[in-house]
């Protein structure tokens, strides 16, 4: 029997709805019974009984489904047929691996020779660890059920333990949040310290040659920074020069100039464009705007302008970046009182002079978390760069010159036919942790910067 | 105190002038407010209109009619049998390509069968299923031109080849129907049969299951964080994971989503399930913060009420708070759901990145999503790709603006009732 | 005391048949009365009566409400304040206002004051700026409490204080004018009392107009007092006299506490 998590937590699904009706059922017959008053309507106790099937069984199912493919590689490895596997590194895994799709049948046959006698250890010890957990499951599931069903009486305050149910699964609820971070963290930095034993995280932080092969790492390869620039130039400089001043001045037209009606208008427009999705831009960035500014560059006679180029990426982003600094701006200027509009005009002050020397000073500290946050989004962006900034790691200014960027880095390392343990993929994850530090710290700052600005004026 | 407090000389001519210069400034600030926005409104309108005019004509393709006389050249395939399920590879088998090709060399001249595509003779054999009185005939296909023809058709050519397609035009041989292949297909690697089916179907079973994960659990966590959780540490902390969550780059998702889900778990590599549970995680923290904007905005008035008649606190939530807010909930639900819809970043790293030549059978199955189709095809060198691209961008521009739409609308409605 | 006469005969401003509409709602109607040159004139009357609104058409506030239409005549020293001549940014800088809240700017105690001027062009430079802004925080009162915190922000003052600078504020423009909407009705009492103080001292140096709902502080501070009611001026007279012999009977029935 092979152990298939999401049929089998239909199943479970299915039994609790039988415990459903069934605690239903009999709470309905002893109410209908003269003299027996109960403490909760009928359903509640069909819910009690059908939480107390499927909470032990569904908890048993997800902790067996993320222990069990650890106990039958250990299974596997006490075969004498694992005896002859290398001792370490990447081939060990690299043929345990092919075994295992192997035996659950994900492709047809194995593709390293070493790998073909483990199919069979894989495949029974799989049956033996399913059989076990599929049996462990269902007991689980009728023992809970039938403990809940035993309960349903007068005396079963049923309403209050649903609700107290109820909470912890609200409670869970929001414990994902904090497991999803906590698995982001986890998953990079125990990937990153397998790539530091290979390279030292100050050739990553610090080197200035990128150009990494697959094989064993050679030095000198994997220098960040070249990576490092060209996403700032491309998300923190280009970018933020398109969409700073076209965005303030698009909020500040909207807040003070635009009729009601104009305005009506224009912000469902600025919604469709922050709604396009990125590929559509990155397809757009590499399609018309690249070709028309390599021809711009000839023109000038700018060398090297290439028909991948930083200012592509860099414009194109800054577009897709307009409707997210001229909302946080046009909510940063609305939070601004009306009195200190008043204030200005009454002294005589004209719209322009009250917007650029009272209001956009006042709603600085929000505009300012706003650009942190979009500047944190653009250099976070994947597609554009992927499709328009090209993949060659340039260390240069010239905004013509195709450069790299963390991201289309990542997914160059990490598509294709790769190994998934050689310094390579394990490159990806080290500059994911990169990433994902640089955007959690402007996030947070920005976060802050704008909480605190929105008490300021509350 | 020697400054004199005279009445300023407002009339003095240095005063007007000044004047004048403030107000030319405001017109010039005014015009530069303008300008960004009609920048932003006009970039939006090119970009429609480049991949409106590039994708229309992908949604249509050039045909040939190319007669076929089954009986001359008869198929030796028994037509009871072609309602089994195997009856795709018996056509083939019996060498429907070779009659196809030579019908077309007869009809179109020489070299004929290179002016439609090498895979024209699937649209035979559909129709043949379709109607097997077909092989005891002699009818007229219209078939999908090459690639080549294609391009030339629609754009014109020079050379041999543009002279050639002309003159078919003139003999009323080609003609341009709608490209039905393109809604009925997955990919492929000839531009006259790659479709978005596939895509489409994958996109769509991939959304569900993030829906399915993310909107129950979003809408909780909603729930207890605005009405429940006590004001500790621990909700601080829960609240800033979301916040940042919502914040970090899409590609941090993917890469989660490969050690954790492909690599730790083993689930089944470029599937709608995987995708589905990276673009959950993805989408959550925005239907959270939404709801709670949603719940917040419910007055207190109403739980002080339903607490007043002897509701419990979960009573009060689940049958007041939640409905009442639930238009809310949606509004996020849908712009976080366009949002993951449109996705591809993370999703390249799951594996979703491979050519699909199949459409999805289930959720486990290797599949693609549209925003992959088009990112993929648009690495196609041949460039009957380049409208097929385009028209895919119209297709998901049209679900996603019509997402954004529903949301706006909704917003618009219920906004603001209290 | 000529300037104690009831017929003013060198009013600063001047009002005629004034309508106030708020789209097709009308928030005056045909309202009229002189504004005299040394005096403080008190708008008293129920809240919602219109006296704020009155007050902000006297220096074009309401053109900042895109709904909001004035008909009738007001001049300013025999200007009319609505002629396509007029521009309204030399008005606002004639007929300066102080408001309800203090609302000082995110900015320093100096840059509050040096506003206006700034803006404006009416000083020669740093050190004639410098003069300006010392003045008008001498005039408002302020000047021996943050002479050694200009650089402080304004908003970090107490809310007397900032109201001071609010009066600085419109001071430094050298206003002929100063409407003041309920300028004390965010303050404590020792607050208010300072700010009284303060008008006694401008009188003479300014026209003053002041709204309150505050019938004490109207009879203390103000020598003229116009009373409204729904949009409507019932009654303009000297103050001891709207105070002590009403000749209306709503004035008399407000001023007794009827309502209000």
């Amino acid at each position: 029997m092979t152990f298939n998590a999401p049929a089998l937590l239909f199943v479970i699904v299915g039994l609790a709805l039988i415990g459903w009706l069934a605690g239903r059922a009999r709470s309905a017959l002893l109410a209908a019974r003269a003299g027996v008053k109960l403490h909760s309507r009928p359903q509640y106790h069909g819910w009690y009984v059908a939480l107390w099937l499927f909470a032990p069984a569904a908890l048993f199912l997800a902790l067996w489904s993320s222990v069990s493919p650890a106990l039958v590689t250990s299974a596997v490895l006490e075969t004498p047929a694992a005896q002859g596997l290398p001792e370490f590194g990447f081939e060990r895994g690299a043929i345990l691996s092919d075994a295992r799709s192997t035996a659950a049948g994900r492709q047809a046959a194995v593709r390293l020779p070493a790998a073909a006698p483990l199919v069979e250890p894989y495949r029974q010890a799989a049956q033996r660890y399913g059989a076990i957990g599929i049996g462990a499951m269902l007991a689980l599931a009728l023992a809970g059920g039938l403990y809940g069903y035993s309960r349903v009486g007068p005396g079963l305050r049923a309403r209050s333990r649903v609700e107290r149910i109820v909470m912890a699964m609200l409670l869970l609820a929001s414990l994902v949040a904090i497991l999803t971070t906590f698995g982001i963290v986890m998953s990079l930095l125990f990937e990153s310290i397998r790539f530091f034993r290979l390279v030292s995280p100050a050739e990553l932080l610090f080197g200035t040659h990128w150009n990494p092969q697959s094989g064993a790492p050679q030095p000198g390869t994997f220098g960040g920074i070249p990576l490092f620039w060209g996403t700032v130039l491309i998300g923190a400089i280009i970018a933020m020069i398109v969409a700073i001043p076209i965005g303030m001045m698009t909020a500040v037209y909207l807040t003070q100039y635009a009729a009601p009606r104009v305005r009506r208008w224009v912000k469902p427009c600025l919604e469709v464009l922050a709604g396009v999705p990125t590929v559509v831009y990155g397809y757009f960035a590499a399609l018309t705007v690249a070709p028309a500014l390599r021809e711009f560059a000839a023109m000038l006679g700018v060398p090297n302008a290439s028909s991948e180029s930083a200012l592509a990426a860099g414009i194109v982003m800054g577009v897709m970046i307009i409707p997210f600094i001229s909302s946080m701006a046009d909510d940063s200027i609305n939070a601004v009182p009306q009195a200190m509009r008043d204030g200005s005009l009454a002294l005589g002050a004209t719209p322009n002079e009250t917007i650029r020397e009272v209001l956009i000073p006042a709603a600085l500290p929000g505009v300012m978390g706003g650009i942190l946050l979009a500047v944190s989004r653009a250099i976070g962006e994947t597609m554009i760069v992927v499709m328009a900034a090209g993949l060659s790691a340039n260390l240069t200014a010239n905004p013509f010159a195709s450069v790299t960027t963390v991201t289309a880095q990542i997914v160059k390392l990490l598509t294709g036919d790769q190994e998934f343990n050689s310094a390579k993929t394990l490159a990806a994850f080290a500059l994911g942790l990169v990433l994902f530090l640089v955007t959690l710290l402007l996030n947070i700052a920005a976060l802050r910067i704008v909480k605190k600005y929105r008490e300021a004026y509350e | 105190m020697n400054r004199q407090t005279a009445p300023t000389d407002w009339k003095a001519p240095a005063m007007q002038r000044r004047i004048a210069a403030r107000y030319a400034a405001e017109r010039r600030f005014k015009a530069m407010g303008l300008g960004a926005v009609l920048l932003s409104a006009l970039f939006l309108a090119f970009l429609l209109t480049v991949m409106v005019g590039n994708g229309a004509r992908g949604f249509t393709y050039t045909h040939v009619a190319v007669p076929i006389d089954f009986t001359a050249t008869p198929l030796p395939v028994e037509p009871s049998r072609l309602g089994d399920p195997d009856a795709d590879q018996l056509i083939a088998n019996a060498g429907l390509a070779e009659i196809v090709a030579l019908a077309a060399d007869e009809a179109l001249g020489e070299n004929g069968s290179a002016l439609i595509s090498d895979n024209a003779w699937k649209d035979v054999r559909r129709a043949i299923k379709d109607d097997p009185a077909l092989l005891r005939a002699k009818s007229v296909f219209e078939l999908p031109a090459s690639s080549l023809v294609d391009i030339a058709a629609k754009e014109g050519a020079a050379g041999a080849l543009g002279a050639r397609v002309d003159a078919l035009t003139r003999e009323g041989k080609l003609a341009r129907h709608i490209h039905w292949s393109f809604f009925r297909n997955a990919d492929a690697t000839d531009p006259a049969l790659a479709g978005i089916w596939g895509a489409l179907k994958g996109s769509v079973l991939t959304i569900i299951i993030a829906f399915l994960i993310a909107f129950p659990t979003g809408v909780l966590a909603a729930l207890y964080l605005e009405e429940y959780a006590p004001k500790n540490r621990w909700s601080d902390l829960i609240e800033v994971s979301i916040n940042n969550l919502a914040a970090v780059p899409s590609i941090i998702f993917g890469l989660l989503a490969l050690a954790v889900f492909i690599n730790w778990f083993g689930l089944c590599q470029a599937s709608p399930l995987v995708g589905g549970l990276t673009l959950a995680l993805m989408t959550m923290p925005v239907i959270v913060i939404a709801s709670r904007n949603a719940i917040k905005a419910v007055p207190p008035s109403i739980r002080d009420a339903a607490l007043g008649v002897g509701a419990s606190p979960v009573q009060v939530v689940f049958h007041h708070v939640l409905p009442l807010a639930l238009p809310g909930i949606l509004t996020g639900t849908i712009i976080g759901m366009a949002r993951a819809l449109g996705e591809t970043a993370p999703l390249l790293l799951i594996g979703m990145r491979a050519f699909i030549g199949d459409v999805p059978g289930g959720i486990c199955s290797p599949s693609t999503v549209l925003p992959m189709q088009i990112f993929l095809w648009s690495d196609e060198v041949d460039r009957g790709f380049v409208e097929k691209t385009s028209a895919a961008i119209i297709v998901l521009l049209i679900v996603l603006l019509s997402m954004n739409a529903l949301a706006i609308y909704l917003r618009n409605k219920f906004e603001k009732r209290w | 005391m000529t300037h104690d006469e009831l017929t003013i005969a060198n009013p600063k401003m001047k009002a005629e048949g004034v309508d106030v509409f708020y789209g097709a709602k009308q928030a005056i109607n045909n309202v009229s009365i002189d504004v005299g040159t040394d005096l403080v004139t008190a708008f008293i009357g129920p809240s919602g009566c219109g006296k704020s609104t009155f007050l902000r058409s006297l220096n074009r506030m309401n053109d900042t409400l895109a709904s909001a239409r004035v008909t009738g005549k007001i001049t300013l020293e025999g200007e009319d304040i609505y002629a396509p001549s007029m521009d309204v940014v030399q008005l606002r800088a004639r007929v300066g206002m102080v408001f309800q809240k203090p609302n000082p700017f995110p900015k320093s105690v100096y840059d509050n004051v040096a506003y206006g001027p700034r803006i404006h062009g009416l000083a020669a430079g740093k050190a004639d700026l410098d003069l300006i802004v010392e003045r008008a925080l001498v005039r408002a009162g302020l000047w021996d409490e943050v002479k050694d915190r200009l650089g402080e922000s304004g908003t970090a003052l107490s809310g007397g204080q900032q109201q001071r600078l609010c009066i600085a504020r419109a001071i430094a423009v050298n206003p002929e004018v100063i409407l003041m909407d309920e300028p004390c009705s965010a303050l404590d009492p020792i607050a208010t009392a300072k700010i009284e103080d303060l008008i006694h001292e401008l009188r003479g140096k300014y026209a003053i107009v002041i709204v309150t709902h505050n019938m004490q502080q109207a009879a203390r501070v103000s020598q003229r007092t116009a009373f409204f009611h729904l949009g409507t001026l019932v009654e303009y007279g000297k103050t001891a006299d709207i105070f002590t012999n009403p000749k209306q009977d709503r004035t008399k029935d407000y001023i007794t506490g009827r309502y209000g």
